[in-house]
């Protein structure tokens, strides 16, 4: 990344921010609806990989970096995504057979 | 050129992209270790639903609240540090650093109050040895004050999840320290400005962590 002749712009960071301050104002007001407990969880754990992809995006600079970083972070999630599914797989069906 | 002057530049070569790539690595084994907890968290929860929601209950939610705008607040002016050294106004990265560094701080502070008021009524971890002892929680030891073993799993997972963040906001305070005393050096300057950067990135997965952390100890109730 070539740094001189950057200038200092906070605005787009500033903007990053509020959005993040909406989505957790959203969200502990959301969380205040009686919708039972997976319409709660998943409402929440939504607003929140939201909020996870706008600081990974754009504060963690990953919209600046090559796509190789992008696919490594994406393999990241997956990597983790699979081991949670798995797992929960497991004990959701436990007690059945 | 000579094949040994070559070689010497070969070595002075510093690849940022490489050391930035490296540092996400790192990242990723930071995920792992807190995804693990998280799946611990999602199994219990699931195994002890009721019992979650009735110890998550006794979590304030406004601090809660309180301690993630902190939080994302002291992202922004990381990202703001950091900017501002690539656009060559030291003075003020430095300034954005140290707000960052006061805000992580508050943070624990808060932290340390809230822990404080479950101590207060006999929440806290312990170990095998301090129950051997008798000196356990009689909320946490089996006996007739015992509280459910969900609520026991619930404490014991709020002190050892919510303790390794407060851990890694202590590593990222004591290395924006570290960093800012460099850039007062002159070494991390606006030509060289990746510790700074790797600091950053180190800052906001922490902050990515909480953002998960919060809907499942305050709001999910």
């Amino acid at each position: 990344m070539n740094t001189k002749e950057q200038s200092f712009s906070p605005r787009g960071s500033i903007i990053v921010f509020s959005a993040l301050i909406f989505l957790t104002i959203a969200t502990v007001l959301l969380s205040g609806l009686d919708i039972g407990n997976a319409g709660a969880l998943i409402i929440a754990m939504s607003v929140a990989a939201v909020k996870a992809g706008l600081v990974l995006y754009f504060f963690m600079h990953l919209n600046h970096e090559p796509l190789i970083f992008k696919l490594f972070v994406a393999l990241a999630i997956i990597t983790l995504a699979t081991l949670f599914l798995l797992t929960f797989s497991d004990y959701a069906f436990r007690g059945i057979a | 050129m000579s094949e040994q002057a070559v070689t010497v530049e070969a070595f002075h070569h510093h690849d940022e992209e490489g050391t930035r790539l490296g540092f996400w690595l790192f990242l990723f084994t930071e995920l792992l270790l807190f995804g693990a907890f998280f799946i611990v968290y999602g199994v219990y929860r699931s195994a002890h639903l009721n019992d979650f929601k009735i110890a998550a209950e006794s979590l304030n939610t406004g601090i809660g609240t309180t301690n993630t705008i902190i939080l994302l607040a002291s992202s922004l002016t990381m990202v703001l540090s950091l900017n501002a050294m690539k656009a060559g106004r030291v003075k003020l990265a430095k300034s954005m650093l140290l707000i960052t560094m006061g805000l992580g701080t508050t943070f624990l502070i808060i932290k340390g109050f809230e822990w404080n008021a479950k101590f207060a009524h006999h929440l806290f971890l312990q170990t095998s040895a301090a129950i051997a002892e008798g000196k356990g929680s009689p909320l946490l030891t089996p006996g007739p004050e015992m509280l459910p073993d969900g609520q026991v799993l619930f404490y014991g997972l709020y002190f050892i999840m919510t303790g390794t963040h407060a851990l890694h906001i202590i590593i990222g305070a004591v290395w924006m320290g570290i960093v800012y005393f460099w850039i007062s050096k002159g070494s991390i300057n606006p030509d060289n400005a990746g510790v700074l950067e790797r600091c950053g990135l180190y800052w906001h997965l922490v902050d990515v962590i909480w953002i998960f952390l919060f809907p499942l100890y305050y709001l999910v109730a």
